[in-house]
């Protein structure tokens, strides 16, 4: 995981990269329960209203599905996939 | 940090106003996800430079700088007349009109239904999330049967305050020909944008009405977790809201 000065949270998983923008993260968890990996937990950054923002536990678990960015109401999050050969 | 690497952007619409981000609305507010479907769909048809954003009273007029196209807001349930005059004055305009269930079904029930049957050449988008939001969560017309809300602490009883509306079946009985209504829900995003789509074309190619009643969900006064936000929006309000298109103008082939 590294983090990088605008605040985004950037995870490599094995099919692209998973960003979290901090300052638009407000913590409602929906994307959580969506993930059909199960594979998102609260981390040790915080959001916008000062509650936790959303990381992968595991980056081996994470499938790169883009259906977190999909159902996040603020566009937290941004799903870059890589192109699998 | 070396000037090689480009700095990574949230992927918002185009059409979002970026400045106010993060938006007004609470933590899991539905809005959010109504709001991505809508900007996309006006940026994919290319039509925010001549789109007009109407938001009413209520939780949805925290959208009123939103979207960076020309918005206006205007008083509780007369979104639809507003937007009804601007699109008689300048017909080449988009107008979209933006609002909950108690601007559309309550206050505003008369414009709904007038404008349906009119068939004035509008977009109507309604964000149902079965509750009044920003006054505090009291019962709305659209609160289920047992549902607990401020003004209903033992649930709704349906003997008492009769039961909940349901718009697009409303407007596709009193519609004419050429009018677009459909039901989605922000629990199927790309069903929602696709509705949200075919209502602006049915605008542009100038049909009818179009209206969509978006399913939503209000964390805040619904008192749930993550967890039991889907689960209310995809098992009880499905259950008695059925999600699809109601009706589709017929398109005379050439």
């Amino acid at each position: 995981m590294s983090t990088s000065a605008e605040g985004v949270l950037s995870v490599e998983v094995p099919r692209g990269a998973f960003h979290l923008f901090t300052n638009l993260c407000k913590g409602c968890g929906l994307c959580k329960e969506k993930c059909p990996k199960d594979c998102l937990i609260w981390s040790e950054c915080l959001g916008s209203f000062g509650t936790p923002a959303v990381i992968p536990d595991d980056p081996q678990n994470c499938i790169a599905c883009g259906i977190c960015q999909q159902v996040c109401p603020d566009c937290a999050i941004l799903i870059e996939r890589k192109r699998v050969k | 940090m070396s000037a090689a690497q480009p700095v990574i952007q949230p992927k918002m619409p185009k059409s979002w106003y970026k400045s106010n981000k993060p938006h007004l609305f609470c933590p899991g507010c539905g809005h959010g996800m109504v709001l991505k479907a809508l900007g996309e769909a006006i940026d994919e048809l290319g039509i925010q430079s001549k789109a007009v954003f109407g938001c009413d009273i209520g939780c949805s007029l925290l959208a009123w700088n939103f979207l960076d196209v020309d918005s206006t807001q205007t008083h509780h349930g007369r979104t639809t007349p507003v937007m009804v005059g601007i699109k008689r004055s300048r017909p080449e305009l988009i107008t979209i009109a933006y609002m909950g269930d108690g601007g559309g079904y309550a206050i505003g029930s008369q414009h709904t239904v007038n404008a349906a049957i009119r068939n004035e050449k509008i977009t109507v988008i309604l964000v149902n999330n079965t509750n009044y939001g920003m006054t505090g969560g009291q019962m709305a017309p659209t609160t289920l049967p047992g549902q607990i809300t401020e003004t209903t602490p033992f649930g709704r009883d349906p003997e008492e305050t009769g039961y909940p509306t349901r718009g697009p079946e409303m407007v596709a009985a009193i519609a004419s020909e050429g009018a677009y209504v459909a039901r989605g829900t922000v629990a199927n995003f790309r069903q929602l944008k696709g509705f949200i789509k075919k209502a602006l074309e049915n605008q542009i190619a100038g049909r009818g009405f179009s209206f969509v009643e978006a399913l939503s969900v209000c964390p805040t006064n619904w008192r749930t977790n993550a967890r039991d936000t889907w689960a209310f929006l995809e098992d009880k309000m499905t259950q008695y809201f059925p999600v699809g298109e109601f009706k589709v103008p017929q398109v005379k082939e050439e």
